[in-house]
């Protein structure tokens, strides 16, 4: 078949097509570049499903463990987050091909990760510090910490202590004050 | 344009920027600027929910969360984008049968992940969850405010009844009045009790919660058990409990405080019906004057009228001060001239006494005005007594034992849960939608070598939709 004319057919030569890109017109693929097309890859992906799907109970079980939640939540957080990375290179590299492309995929990925990572960090000053400066008045309507409003419920229909001892809750504060 | 005045033609060659298609360098550059835009909602997302106050953020449980729903729903997209791989190479092999095959068993897990996300989003909605007012019934504290909006609510609902409510609780007292003796309700009585106090409930609970609520913020001597009143009212309709043992912890104090509650009231009951037959003790001196007094009128009111029963002569029936008809008949009347003056002490006499009940009158009058408020107290008082054994009742809250009545709650940050949840899934879901349009279209090909890269442009597409549910899911749902 001659060569088409026209630089806009992704079969004119020199075209920049991706070479592992089959070709009408070639025989199967005969590109090396390591890449695991035809029988070998479909087993490969198996694999990678179900290491997703281990990654996935992993998850799952961590954040649904209450000993975790209670002792460590930060850790049971870090759990969950690395897990939750390790699924998405798995996705990337085999779903999405990555681990076979050629150098190009740097030039899109590194500034994607780079913004991405800028994003992150210019948040990061403002994770959990959003209350500290919070007026008084905004405490009067802000939400309360859960156990407080069961400490005050369970308190309620007591004889209450002429002395102005007053409920406690759980975490020994005072209910009326919004801060922790 | 070849004879181009000496100089040969320059031939430009085509070099790729990257050695790429042009589908699938647009889509990888789409790819990077829908990374930027799910990094900054994750991103708006984390420091919302760290940021909320401490201990505040609602748990799964209480904004009707269900992980493993949302474990399944991961499960499903995985599997679709090893379906969608597995048509990319099927493709790319040429086998175009077998590429649609696995092309429409993507779409199909694509659209039972549409259909679980619909299921989710309808058990929000039907507890009240919503993205934002005026259909959110989230309240963030349990303030006048909150007890504001519940009277709102239950208003309109009990002025629909205000034509029955005298007949139903004509129909419900006697019921009441027999548990309250302490005899047992035969089965047809018990069903009717039920039926009026379903039907009566939406009034019942203006009366006794919302307004018995009311006065407590109100009027109660100590902050702190104002307070208490708003906190119980919220913990009745809706109780936010862990689930679990602590949870049932919870639910054995808050029974127990039902339980005080109860014996706060009774007490108040008892003192204030104490109040009451002293103030009515105090009628009863001016009511056996009254009675005194009244029994004298009444029988000098008998005398006179005995004196003025003789039937009536044209003689007698003469005004007394004109006797000219005595001048002709003296023997007729003797008794007139003698009768007269009698007749008269007795009617002033009469008007003294009852002059003399006049004020006592008046004081009863006032000692009614006295108790009147009480009375008020102690039906109060009752209707709360009758409403606490519904209350313990229901201890998963009104909201779920009446989910009809729609009554606001308290979740504290659930409206910034639900802003976010709402948000960060909703965009999802429309990727996904949008990636089920795709598939149609694609699926409108054959599928053989040719259009493999469509093939492969749409599953880069997929496979990052998964990548974000992959993030999304242990954030929204396990954090």
């Amino acid at each position: 078949m001659a060569d088409p004319k026209s630089p806009l057919d992704p079969r004119f030569p020199g075209h920049g097509y991706d070479p592992l890109e089959p070709v009408d017109g070639h025989g199967d693929d005969a590109h090396g570049h390591g890449d695991s097309h035809g029988h070998g890859g479909v087993g490969k992906y198996v694999l990678v499903f179900i290491a997703l799907c281990v990654l996935t109970a992993i998850s799952f079980a961590v954040g649904n463990s209450q000993t975790l939640r209670e002792n460590s939540p930060g850790a049971m957080w870090a759990m969950m987050m690395a897990v939750s990375c390790a699924k998405a290179m798995l996705v990337i590299l085999f779903f999405m091909h990555m681990l076979w492309e050629a150098n190009w995929k740097y030039v899109l990925t590194i500034p994607a990760s780079m913004m991405s990572i800028f994003l992150l960090l210019m948040l990061v000053p403002d994770i959990g510090r959003r209350t500290n400066r919070y007026a008084e008045e905004r405490w009067l309507y802000a939400a309360e910490p859960y156990s407080n409003s069961h400490a005050i419920a369970a308190e309620a229909a007591k004889t209450h202590d002429h002395n102005h001892a007053g409920p406690t809750d759980k975490a020994g504060h005072e209910p009326a004050a919004g801060h922790k | 344009m070849s004879h181009d005045h000496g100089h040969a033609a320059i031939k430009l060659e085509y070099q790729p920027a990257l050695p790429i298609g042009r589908g699938k360098l647009c889509l990888w550059l789409f790819l990077s600027t829908e990374i930027m835009f799910f990094a900054g909602l994750i991103a708006t997302y984390i420091v919302l929910r760290f940021g909320s106050p401490p201990e505040s953020w609602p748990l799964p449980h209480d904004v009707h969360l269900q992980e493993y729903v949302g474990a399944f729903n991961t499960f499903v997209l995985i599997c679709s984008s090893v379906t969608i791989v597995l048509a990319l190479e099927a493709a790319r092999s040429n086998h175009a049968g077998l590429a649609k095959g696995w092309m429409m068993l993507t779409f199909v897990l694509g659209s039972v992940f549409l259909g679980v996300k619909a299921y989710e989003y309808n058990e929000k909605f039907k507890h009240g969850i919503f993205p934002s007012k005026p259909h959110s019934l989230l309240y963030e504290k349990a303030d006048l405010y909150y007890v504001q909006a519940v009277r709102l609510n239950l208003a309109p609902r009990s002025t629909a009844l205000s034509a029955e409510v005298g007949d139903l609780t004509a129909k419900r007292e006697p019921l009441v009045a027999k548990i309250e003796r302490g005899q047992a309700l035969s089965d047809q009585e018990r069903q009717e009790l039920e039926n009026v106090n379903r039907r009566l409930l939406p009034y019942d609970l203006l009366t006794d919660l919302v307004q018995w609520t009311e006065l407590k913020a109100a009027k109660a001597p100590d902050t702190v058990e104002r307070r208490k009143a708003l906190e119980m009212m919220a913990v009745a309709i809706y109780p936010r409990r862990p689930i679990g043992k602590e949870g049932e912890e919870l639910e054995h104090e808050y029974v127990a405080a039902l339980h005080r509650d109860a014996d706060a009231v009774k007490r108040d009951l008892a003192a204030l019906e104490k109040q009451r037959s002293v103030v009515e003790a105090e009628r009863a001196e001016p009511q056996r004057m009254q009675a005194e007094l009244q029994m004298k009128i009444d029988l000098l009111n008998a005398e006179l009228k005995k004196l003025e029963a003789p039937p009536m002569t044209t003689a007698q029936s003469a005004p007394p001060g004109v006797n000219f008809i005595s001048l002709q008949h003296p023997a007729e009347n003797p008794a007139q001239p003698t009768a007269n003056p009698r007749i008269e002490a007795i009617k002033m006499e009469v008007a003294a006494l009852e002059a003399q009940v006049l004020p006592i009158q008046a004081s009863l009058n006032l000692i009614n005005e006295r108790v009147a408020p009480i009375t008020n107290e102690i039906k109060r008082h009752q209707g709360r007594l009758r409403l606490l054994p519904t209350l313990e009742q229901a201890k998963h809250g009104l909201n779920h034992e009446f989910p009809e009545l729609r009554l606001p709650m308290v979740i504290p940050s659930g409206n910034m849960w639900a802003s976010t949840y709402f948000l960060l899934t909703g965009f999802h879901a429309i990727h996904v939608l949008v990636g089920l349009i795709a598939f149609v279209l694609v699926l409108l090909y054959k599928l053989d070598r040719t259009k493999a890269h469509i093939l492969e442009n749409t599953g880069l597409y997929w496979h990052f939709v998964d990548l974000v549910w992959i993030f999304l899911f242990p954030l929204l749902y396990l954090f």
